[in-house]
């Protein structure tokens, strides 16, 4: 790949964010369209060029002449139609959101190379705030698994939105654990918006989908290569306030992530393992290197400060049905269910269905014919 | 001089027909009894001769050889004194011999003559129907319990006199009225039920679709109340079904004089319960047990822990097979036993783990121990396992009071229709009785609630077996609202009833 041609002209690194206008009016939009449909040019490269050029229309005329991108990307900015890019997005459900927007995340521009265009199936991104990336081995041990699973529960139950890349292992143990908990989720793709990799996270990115949201940065059609994952987990650190790394090798995508989360001021959390154990190596140098270790997560919910115990809607989680909020509101102590039913005004079918529901996400259990809360609910 | 009567022996709860021939010759004055007769039946000896001189009739003073055929089988009960009785009278000319071979004859006599109730009656009038006799003769006491076979003559005679009167022609016996038999009131009523809203629904689940329950709570929680109350609340008997029971019953010598069965049997045995009194046995004349008196109704085992261990085992193969084996040297014999079992148990020893207003003083290991005992094969079988949290005052009183049985059974026979309509000609009846690959091929989920299974799976840890027991249950409850989908809030119904895997049913979540 031919690099940096333009950019190589100026020794300074660009400022943060995007310039004044770049996105504006439906001319550079078409051109983001068409920049995120493209291979070769890096995401470091279109940020350099934006404040080169100023508007995403200049960069692709650069592209276009061949003085920044690749050579292929020069044949296929020619071919692309903008229009062709956005209906493949709708037909998915996803939209495009450009900087402009309201909803393109601000924390996005923390990065060095923050995506010029992001694509969004689901949830309006703003409500689903704070969020908490969890990242790991995809080969990670049960063990790990198991972990991943209760910090994105905790996660969930405590009302934050776990963010992850949907990868087999960690990654996906970490969405399941809050969609259990009825939390909220982001899962950001290193393959097209409208690809599900791997192919059995298809169910898994469905549910997702009910009450949180999928992310990429790349066009709809974009096939799933492993080059793109660390790119990926650039903005898996770029949406959070804080990663945590569960289990990893060294050198692996999670302790780039981590590398990623450091540059931009973002915490970083680590779990510690044996020495031993190569699945450790990850966190344990980042616990060496000042990340903050944690044994559960009680303690990362602590260090957030998501752990006061004050009641009330604010901390419930997300995601819940009016029913369920409101038994889970009254739900005091250990009470019968007849109890809910004068309390809450619900008929007692509706009580039980409900009480199940709550059960199913870990929020309440049946104690001998009792009901009380459970869980990292308050 | 020789004379022929048909008698019936029971074995097990069927009827065998028994040819009783009398020789009368000469010799010093004896009665010998051959072919195979049990201890019952050697008894007779004294008591057939006393009865015939009470009532008046002449004890031919010879020989006499009674021979019960079949030769090889075994035949025990007090039953066989009347034919012996009369076989002797036809064979010295007492009483003709045109009616004996178009009646069986049966009923134990007493030495003044009279015919004293007898157990088995029934399955005596079952045979001689299937041996297409015209009639039979039983002790009066007997009557109602004979007249339940329809197209039988009934002769109920009160003593050996009538029989012969009857034999003779000289004395016609009382038209039996054929009662139908009709739900004695049991004298309880699940609107005495306060509270427990979730557990009398449960119970109501359970009926509709024949599953066994498991209900585990502390003392005085109120298991025992809402168990006796279950069969009230199960559909009616069925006339065959009444049949069967009262077979039973009547073989078991429990009917009293002139009573049927009329409702769902209640067995309720104590937990120092040997094998025997629970499956059935018993040295000489075998006695149905405890599972075959609760055919067709409610066993309950009340401290299931408590039960010894080999009498739980046992347990399987009826609960399984609805029919109980007993081999003997002389061939095995069957008893039915298709109940719905009701087993109750404390949550720990003391019986307060979980209970808000006392606490439990046993330890973790002992704890685990008894959380042991609540597992395995038996349990396995169990498909509802409820909490029965003990209610405050102030619990009790909040709530109304609920359905009346008859409301509910109204419910539980329309559901149990449906299920019997699904499952015709596939040897099950109901849900309950569902083999697990069937029950996932017949359950049909909608989507959202195979969904739903999925997270269960997943959330809950089922295990195949969980999986299987929770599918068989949102069948029932959509059958008990008429759908023919089982919908998500059906499963989710059914899914609060799983217990746990690892037994800590107490804590079942």
């Amino acid at each position: 790949m031919p690099v940096d041609r333009g950019v190589a002209r100026s020794r300074e690194p660009p400022p943060r964010g995007w310039p004044q206008g770049f996105a504006n009016g439906a001319a550079n939009r078409k051109a983001l369209a068409v920049m995120a449909s493209l291979r070769g040019i890096l995401p470091r490269e279109v940020h350099a060029l934006a404040w080169r050029e100023g508007s995403a229309r200049a960069c692709l005329d650069e592209i276009k002449a061949g003085r920044a991108g690749s050579d292929a990307d020069r044949e296929w900015a020619a071919r692309i139609a903008p229009e062709r890019v956005e209906a493949a997005a709708g037909a998915c459900g996803a939209r495009m959101l450009t900087p402009e927007e309201e909803e393109y995340p601000p924390r996005l521009v923390d990065l060095d190379d923050p995506p010029a265009a992001l694509f969004v199936r689901g949830r309006n991104l703003e409500e689903l705030v704070p969020r908490i990336g969890v990242v790991g081995a995809r080969n990670c041990s049960p063990a790990g698994r198991e972990f991943a699973i209760e910090v994105g529960s905790g996660l969930g139950a405590a009302g934050v939105c776990v963010v992850s890349g949907a990868a087999r292992g960690v990654d996906s143990a970490a969405h399941q654990g809050s969609l259990r908990a009825g939390g909220t989720t982001i899962a950001v793709l290193g393959s097209g918006i409208d690809v599900a990799y791997p192919r059995g996270s298809r169910r898994m990115l469905e549910d997702i989908l009910e009450s949180g949201s999928i992310v990429s940065e790349y066009a709809p059609g974009v096939p799933a290569e492993p080059f793109r994952f660390p790119a990926r987990n650039r903005i898996v650190a770029g949406l959070s306030e804080a990663v945590v790394v569960v289990e990893g090798i060294g050198r692996s995508g999670s302790l780039i992530t981590a590398e990623h989360a450091l540059e931009i001021g973002r915490s970083v959390f680590a779990v510690p393992g044996p020495v031993t154990s190569e699945l450790a190596e990850a966190p344990l140098a980042l616990i060496r290197d000042g990340a903050t270790m944690i044994r559960g997560v009680a303690d990362l919910l602590a260090d957030l400060g998501y752990d006061d115990p004050m009641p009330g809607a604010r901390r419930l989680p997300l995601g819940l049905s009016d029913t369920e909020r409101l038994v889970l509101e009254t739900l005091a102590g250990r009470v019968v269910p007849s109890t809910l039913v004068d309390s809450t005004g619900l008929a007692f079918p509706e009580v039980m269905a409900t009480l199940l529901s709550l059960e199913l996400r870990g929020l309440a259990r049946n104690v001998g014919g009792r009901f009380e809360r459970s869980g990292h609910a308050p | 001089m020789y004379g022929r009567v048909i008698g019936v022996t029971v074995v097990g709860v069927r009827g065998h027909r028994v040819a009783v021939e009398a020789h009368i010759g000469r010799g010093l004055p004896s009665l010998a009894l051959t072919g195979m007769p049990g201890a019952a039946v050697q008894d007779a000896r004294g008591r057939v001769r006393a009865a015939v001189e009470g009532s008046g009739l002449e004890w031919p003073l010879r020989r006499i050889v009674v021979n019960l055929s079949p030769g090889n089988l075994r035949k025990d009960g007090p039953g066989l004194d009347l034919p012996v009785a009369m076989s002797v009278l036809a064979a010295s000319r007492q009483v003709p011999v045109e009616r004996l071979g178009r009646y069986a004859f049966a009923g134990e006599v007493s030495l003044e003559g009279g015919l004293v109730s007898t157990p088995g009656v029934l399955s005596v009038a079952l045979a001689a129907a299937g041996a297409g006799l015209e009639g039979v003769v039983v002790p009066a006491s007997n009557g109602a319990e004979a007249a339940l076979v329809e197209g039988l003559h009934v002769v109920a005679a009160t003593t050996l006199s009538e029989a012969v009167g009857f034999a003779r022609g000289s004395w016609s016996p009382p038209e039996i009225e054929r009662a139908d038999p009709t739900a004695p009131p049991s004298g309880v009523d699940f609107s005495e039920v306060r509270g427990q809203g979730q557990a009398r629904r449960a119970l109501e689940v359970a009926a509709a679709g024949g599953h066994n329950v498991l209900m585990v709570g502390s003392p005085g929680a109120g298991k025992t109340m809402l168990a006796r109350r279950f069969a009230t609340i199960m559909p009616s008997l069925s006339r065959e079904e009444t049949l069967e029971v009262t077979q039973l019953h009547s073989v078991a010598g429990l009917l009293a004089t002139g009573e049927l069965v009329g409702g769902r049997p209640f067995r309720a045995p104590h937990h120092s319960a040997s094998v025997a009194g629970l499956l059935g046995g018993g040295s000489g004349f075998l006695r149905p047990g405890e599972v075959s008196l609760a055919h067709h109704g409610v066993l309950f085992l009340d401290e299931l822990t408590e039960f010894r261990r080999d009498a739980i085992e046992g347990l399987r193969q009826p609960l399984e097979d609805g029919r109980v084996v007993i081999t003997r040297i002389g061939g095995a014999v069957e008893f039915p036993s298709r109940f719905t079992l009701v087993a109750a148990a404390n949550p720990c020893p003391c019986g307060f783990d979980g209970d808000p207003r006392r606490a439990c003083r046993c330890d973790e290991h002992r704890r685990q121990i008894y959380r042991s005992k609540l597992s395995g094969p038996l349990v396995d079988r169990i498909d509802i396992r409820l909490g029965i949290p003990r209610l405050s005052k102030a619990e009790l009183l909040g709530e109304a009071p609920g359905e009346s049985s008859d409301a509910i059974r109204i419910r539980v026979e329309e559901a149990r229709e449906r299920q019997r309509r699904r499952y015709r000609g596939g040897g099950v009846t109901c849900n309950g009785q569902l083999p697990g690959p069937v029950a996932r091929r017949e359950a049909r989920l909608t989507t959202d609630a195979e969904r739903l299974l999925a997270r269960a799976v997943d959330s809950f840890a089922l295990t195949g077996r969980g999986f299987d027991r929770a599918l068989k249950v949102a069948r029932t409850v959509a059958d008990l609202v008429g759908e023919d989908r089982v919908r998500p809030e059906h499963l989710a119904e059914a899914l609060s009833y799983r217990g746990t895997g690892d037994g800590s049913l107490a804590r079942a979540g």
